[in-house]
């Protein structure tokens, strides 16, 4: 079977690619934060709870996050949407047919978020009053945030390596996956380690914000966090080169000088990790802040590359027909304006609003 | 097909869809409505300072929460996976079409969370004025989420203008949009009062359980206002065509018609009880009960909507197969397997026939049907087809009952589809045309003495329709009883003939073997209750039986042996088509005898349905309509039409076809709003058997050239004239008698999607009331010449019943039959059952097998030779079809 006649023939996109390119990256780049949130913290708060000691929330390093994951799961579904919106646009030939080639691990993560999205509150909400169910239920949240993570790496990766779809006439059951991938491991640790390592930041940072209303004393679990932080990160560092060798070979040349601007900016990421793994280790929470806040954009933008790279033999954006909208493209840039401001003024209100009200 | 299609032959993805979406929009609409719920109920506890109310909204919106914001939300998202996975081209034209419909759905997404969120997690800490503020703008964010998507959903019903313009408001705005909004509004604020009671139930202190019961039925109660006016609205929005497929035609309707009626009503007297007193735990029964009701609404709503859409997944333009409107002529041409880019065979051969065809069940039939599964499961559906029959069904699909769509590709796809259904799925053979019968062994007729010296009398006799189907299924139903009329004229030979009378009597016997055909039908048994008359065993409709006398008709000179019961079944188990009748006429007083002759009386039970409808043969494997074959039939009649007719043969009483259907043939009014019994028949089939040529017609029809009846033994047949030289291809044919009909609604719908075949178009077509009216013989043979070259009657039909052939006279008063023979046996006739055994009067009278006095033998009557044609121009002369029947 020949590989290029599976590619199904893709509709037209009512504004330009470049312009969905750009949503897709940006609110990608706010849903990958929100996951590694979820995903590190729960693994952090797991991991601390299965100590001996469990410490109460109050008293644990991980007690200002814990409460956030139920809220930060509504926020990262939400900011899944918008990506997943956009990538069906721009490749919606390639990411539905990989989907429906792993159907079955696909619909799963649906009922399987809903359990894990209750577990987080069952976990935060029975904390410390049932504890084992507390901690069963962290459990099955987090296994089950691994096994999305797993189906969406699987997913991410089938899509652009359509020389690997013909196995559907072997299994059209919907239950192939690309695990067996040379550079599947790397790239679903290289997601999980950094997770970790932004949790742990977020948790410095939180705990910055709360000694700055509250005028507690912080340091030591700031200083926790950005430890995590820093060794998550050089562990990333391993990883991801890790990840940059299992490439195919000429997609992996491509970061090393075979296209310059994609290799600028890895380059220009691994020098902020290590930048930001130096600051971390010296315990400075703002200049982590600044550099991972430019890593993470970058490593982004430098998943997009890869997928440009990894598709180039079969599809560039340019190839899309354009059919404009642009009265409905302007509109929504409206109603993005005013929702923005709406959600503003409601975090706003929300957030000047006393501790304790009387009722 | 575009795309890959995920495999699930049990389950469907259709199924799955369905589940995911029913439960997410019954909570999605409590979202926006439970949004209304909060934001005034919350105002209420304010403005009459009831900590009570506010507390319940506190613990009301935490449930909320739980439930939209996760589940609802999870869902939502869960019904795009699932879309993308079960219909990924459809979703893919959504998505894109819509893709800042969608964007701005998601702001209105972030809106709505954040909103609750700030909602729950500060309820406390707002003010009262800030904590209304953020529920309003929850409840705003909620309902535009709805305007958004109501707007996509909608335009998948009635894409309206856009099929035209593409242009994205035409499509959003659609001609179902504004309604539709309104109902789901509506059903938001119905549905908010359901989840309403949920708390409510929980609360302590009862008074304050009833006030807020109270509260909550008019939540429930007051949107019923809204849910008919803006249903109507809705109803009569959707276009007539897409509405007379859905409540007319698609029997799936039905089952969510009612439960959406039912749980309407169930819901509304719910709200009621919920307004008396009762015990906490009878509160919390009720509500459990109505909020499962609640969601059988939902699933019935949201069904009929999804139904209604049949057979596109977006109207008009792209099929549930996933195939786009516009491109079915090129994959009728090319092939939907190279159509299909997920197709791994591109080429049909005799190796990968089933394996090609189990491709296009995939392809075409999959997203509907299951395989042995649970739901639209293929296996009942087609196992009483035999291969032909789902040819047919295949061929015929979509074109009447639109609600599925056109079987697409080539002839040989269709072949391998039918195929894989018949034998891979059904276990059954592959029989392509209907088998030849068992081998006829033809017999010498014996041919009654002439002496054309003494006799004085010449006794013509003949089947006025040459041939009578019967059909031997009456405990299922009869659609043609055993009914064959003979017609006789006696002549008195001299030099002036004369067509005798008067005081004469004709007699008539059956041959020997037949004269019990109630030992082998079915038909004294139910003719009671069929046609309402008390028979006695073997006598017939008018009372003749096997042997008898004929009944003179003064106005035709011509004597009638009206509907004697003869059936082809002999008592020693043989089939014989044309039992031979012994016919004597004799002078009443003396008893002498006048004159004697033969005649066959053409009957059959070779009726094709089997072909098609399956079954086996009902009488010694070789004939006859079997109770399978009927109750198929039957079944499919009240699947298509909505009957009962086999559930009330079942309790024993089966129906005549013509108590419904008026068919002029058996003097039958029928129903006036109903199609006549040919019209219905012909124009139904004609979609499904879409063939041209006499192959259509001897499908059903008793005319095989390898069947047991050959019921074509015209003179006609020799010279390579077929049926539909004169009656027209199945298709014209059809489109004929519909013309008659129309008026009625069954024609209208049939008569769309025939194409006329051998004229420019349908216009062309003259309509023709079945036996009244039929192909004019003098069309071809114009003044009683020889016709020209390929001769057609088609369309071109006798004025009226006078002008038939079967009534028609010369200027004698002699019937054209008497001396051409029966209709469709035209002398010189052939007859498998043997050479002469339909040619018996001119063999006998004449010696040869031409009709009464051609060849110049005008003694036969008139005992001299004669120079004036006055039977009809053209008659002195040999005749030109010589045939060889010795």
């Amino acid at each position: 079977m020949e590989t290029l006649t599976l590619i199904p023939t893709p509709d037209s996109i009512p504004a330009p690619a470049w312009f969905f390119q750009v949503l897709n990256i940006l609110t990608f780049l706010i849903h990958i934060l929100f996951v590694n949130i979820i995903l590190g913290g729960s693994i952090l708060i797991l991991m601390s709870r299965l100590t001996r000691t469990d410490p109460p929330l109050d008293q644990s390093l991980h007690g200002v996050i814990a409460p956030k994951i139920p809220t930060t799961f509504a926020l990262a579904i939400n900011f899944g949407v918008a990506p997943l919106l956009f990538i069906q646009v721009i490749y919606g030939q390639f990411i539905y047919t990989s989907s429906v080639l792993m159907a079955v691990y696909w619909i799963l993560v649906i009922p399987l978020l809903i359990i894990a999205y209750y577990g987080a509150y069952i976990h935060i909400k029975n904390y410390s009053k049932a504890r084992t169910l507390s901690v069963v239920s962290l459990m099955v949240t987090t296994l089950i945030l691994l096994y999305i993570a797993f189906v969406y790496v699987n997913n991410m990766t089938l899509m652009m390596q359509p020389d690997k779809w013909a196995s559907y006439f072997q299994d059209r059951g919907g239950t192939l996956l690309n695990a067996a991938d040379p550079s599947f491991l790397p790239r679903y640790l290289h997601f999980i380690v950094a997770s970790v390592a932004i949790s742990g930041l977020f948790i410095a940072l939180v705990w910055y914000l709360r000694s700055r209303n509250t005028a507690a004393e912080a340091g030591e679990k700031i200083n926790s966090g950005l430890k995590i932080y820093a060794i998550g990160t050089s562990v990333q560092v391993v990883v991801g080169f890790w990840y940059l060798l299992s490439l195919p070979r000429d997609l992996m040349l491509s970061f090393m000088g075979g296209n310059m601007v994609y290799t600028i900016i890895l380059a220009a990421g691994i020098v902020l990790a290590m930048g930001s793994i130096i600051t971390g280790f010296l315990k400075n929470l703002k200049a982590t802040l600044i550099q991972l806040g430019i890593l993470i954009t970058i490593m982004v933008i430098t998943r997009a590359n890869l997928r440009t790279l990894y598709l180039a033999d079969y599809f560039k954006l340019n190839q899309l027909t354009l059919k404009p909208q642009t009265d409905v493209m302007i509109l929504f840039l409206l109603v993005f304006i005013i929702g923005l401001v709406a959600v503003g003024y409601m975090i706003k209100i929300a957030n000047s609003a006393p501790e304790r009200r009387k009722a | 097909m575009n795309y890959p299609y995920w495999d699930l032959p049990q389950i469907g993805g259709a199924s799955l869809i369905a589940l995911i979406s029913i439960v997410h929009v019954y909570v999605a609409h409590l979202a926006v409505g439970g949004g209304a719920f909060i934001w005034l109920t919350d105002l209420k506890g304010a403005r009459e300072k009831n900590v009570k109310i506010h507390q319940y909204i506190r613990k009301y919106t935490w449930f909320f929460l739980l439930l939209t914001m996760i589940f609802g939300g999870v869902t939502g998202v869960g019904i795009w996976f699932i879309i993308a996975l079960v219909h990924p081209s459809a979703t893919s034209s959504l998505i894109h079409y819509f893709v800042f419909g969608w964007a701005i759905e998601w702001v209105f997404f972030l809106g709505e969370i954040t909103a609750l969120l700030v909602y729950h997690y500060k309820f406390d800490q707002l003010s009262h004025r800030n904590r209304h503020r953020v529920a309003f703008l929850y409840f705003l964010f909620a309902w535009l989420s709805l305007f958004i998507i109501n707007g996509i959903l909608s335009f998948m019903l009635t894409p309206g203008k856009w099929l035209v313009t593409q242009n994205f408001w035409h499509g959003f705005l659609n001609p179902t949009f504004l309604p539709s909004l309104l109902f789901r509004t509506s059903a938001a604020a119905m549905i908010a009062g359901l989840f309403g009671y949920v708390t409510v139930v929980f609360e302590q202190g009862a008074s304050f359980r009833r006030t807020m019961l109270r509260y909550c039925s008019k939540w429930t109660l007051f949107p019923f206002l809204g849910l008919v006016i803006f249903g109507a609205w809705y109803l009569f929005s959707i276009p007539k065509h897409i509405s007379t497929i859905t409540f007319n035609f698609n029997p799936q309707t039905i089952p969510f018609v009612y439960t959406l009626l039912i749980s309407s009503i169930l819901i509304f007297i719910g709200g009621i009880a919920a307004l008396l007193k009762a015990k906490q735990s009878t509160q919390k029964m009720l509500t459990f009960v109505l909020v499962i009701i609640g969601l059988a609404w939902m699933g019935g709503f949201e069904y009929v909507r999804e139904i209604a859409r049949k057979p596109y997944v977006i109207n008009d333009f792209m099929f549930s197969t996933s195939v786009l409107k516009s491109d079915v002529d090129q994959i009728n041409q090319t092939g939907l397997l190279k159509y299909a880019k997920w197709s791994k065979i591109k080429e049909i051969n005799d190796e990968n026939r089933i394996e090609a065809g189990s491709e296009l069940f995939r392809l075409q039939c999959s997203g509907c049907h299951t395989i042995n599964g649970i739901r639209n499961d293929i296996i009942p559906r087609t196992h009483m087809f035999t291969y032909m029959g789902m040819l047919a069904q295949l061929d015929g699909q979509g074109k009447v009952l639109k609600y599925m769509p056109r079987v697409l590709g080539t002839e040989e796809e269709k072949k391998a589809l039918a195929a894989y259904i018949v034998l891979e799925l059904n276990d059954k053979e592959l029989i392509e045309n209907p088998e030849p019968s068992k081998p006829i062994i033809p017999e010498t007729t014996a041919i009654p003495p002439f002496n054309s010296r003494t006799d004085q009398y010449v006794l013509l006799v003949w089947n006025d329709l040459g041939m009578h189907c019967i059909s031997d299924s009456d405990p299922w139903f009869v659609i043609l009883p055993p009914a064959n009329t003979l017609e006789a004229q006696l002549i008195r030979r001299g030099t002036r003939p004369e067509i005798v009378t008067d005081g004469v009597e004709i007699t008539y016997a059956v041959q020997k073997g037949f004269e019990n055909p109630s030992k082998h039908v079915d038909f004294w048994e139910y003719a009671d209750r069929i046609f309402g008359a008390k028979l006695g065993k073997d006598t017939g409709l008018a009372g003749t039986g096997m042997s008898g006398a004929f009944e003179l008709d003064d106005y035709t000179a011509t004597f009638v042996a009206e509907k004697i019961p003869v059936v082809p079944y002999s008592d020693n188990g043989t089939y014989q088509p044309y039992p031979i009748f012994d016919i004597e006429a004799r002078e009443t007083e003396s008893g002498e005898l006048l004159a004697a002759t033969k005649v066959v009386a053409p009957v059959s039970t070779e009726m094709g349905c089997r072909n098609c409808h399956g079954g086996d043969w009902r009488w010694n494997n070789t004939s006859g309509l079997s109770e399978e074959t009927a109750i198929n039939i039957l079944k499919a009649h009240d699947r298509i039409n909505r009957t009962d007719l086999y559930d009330q043969a079942r309790k024993g009483k089966p129906q005549l076809c013509q108590n419904c259907h008026a068919d002029p043939a058996m003097g039958a009014a029928g129903k006036a709003d109903l199609l006549n019994l040919s019209a219905a028949l012909h124009g139904w089939h004609a979609h499904y058997l879409a063939k041209e040529g006499a192959e259509a017609c001897m499908l059903c029809h008793p005319s095989h050239p390898t069947g047991n009846t050959r019921c074509s033994r015209s003179v006609h047949v020799k010279k390579g004239i077929k049926c539909t030289d004169c009656h027209g291809n199945f298709a014209d044919h059809a489109i004929a008698l519909l013309k008659d009909q129309q008026g009625r609604r069954s024609a209208e719908l049939l008569l769309e999607a025939l194409e006329a075949t051998q004229v420019a178009s349908k216009e062309e077509i003259n309509p023709r009331t079945p036996w009244l009216k039929l192909p004019d013989c003098l069309s071809c043979h114009v003044d009683y010449d020889k016709p020209g070259e390929h001769p057609s009657s088609f369309n071109k039909w006798t004025p009226g019943p006078y002008a038939l052939y079967r009534n028609r006279t010369d200027r004698s008063g002699t019937r054209c039959t008497a001396c051409h023979g029966s209709p469709h046996a035209e002398y010189p006739a052939t007859n498998a059952y043997g050479p002469n055994r339909d040619n018996i009067q001119p063999m006998q009278y004449t010696g040869e097998p031409y009709p009464i006095g051609s060849n110049e033998k005008c003694e036969v009557c008139h005992i001299q030779e004669m120079k004036f044609e006055i039977h009809h121009h053209n008659l002195l002369k040999m005749f030109r079809n010589k045939v060889s029947v010795h």
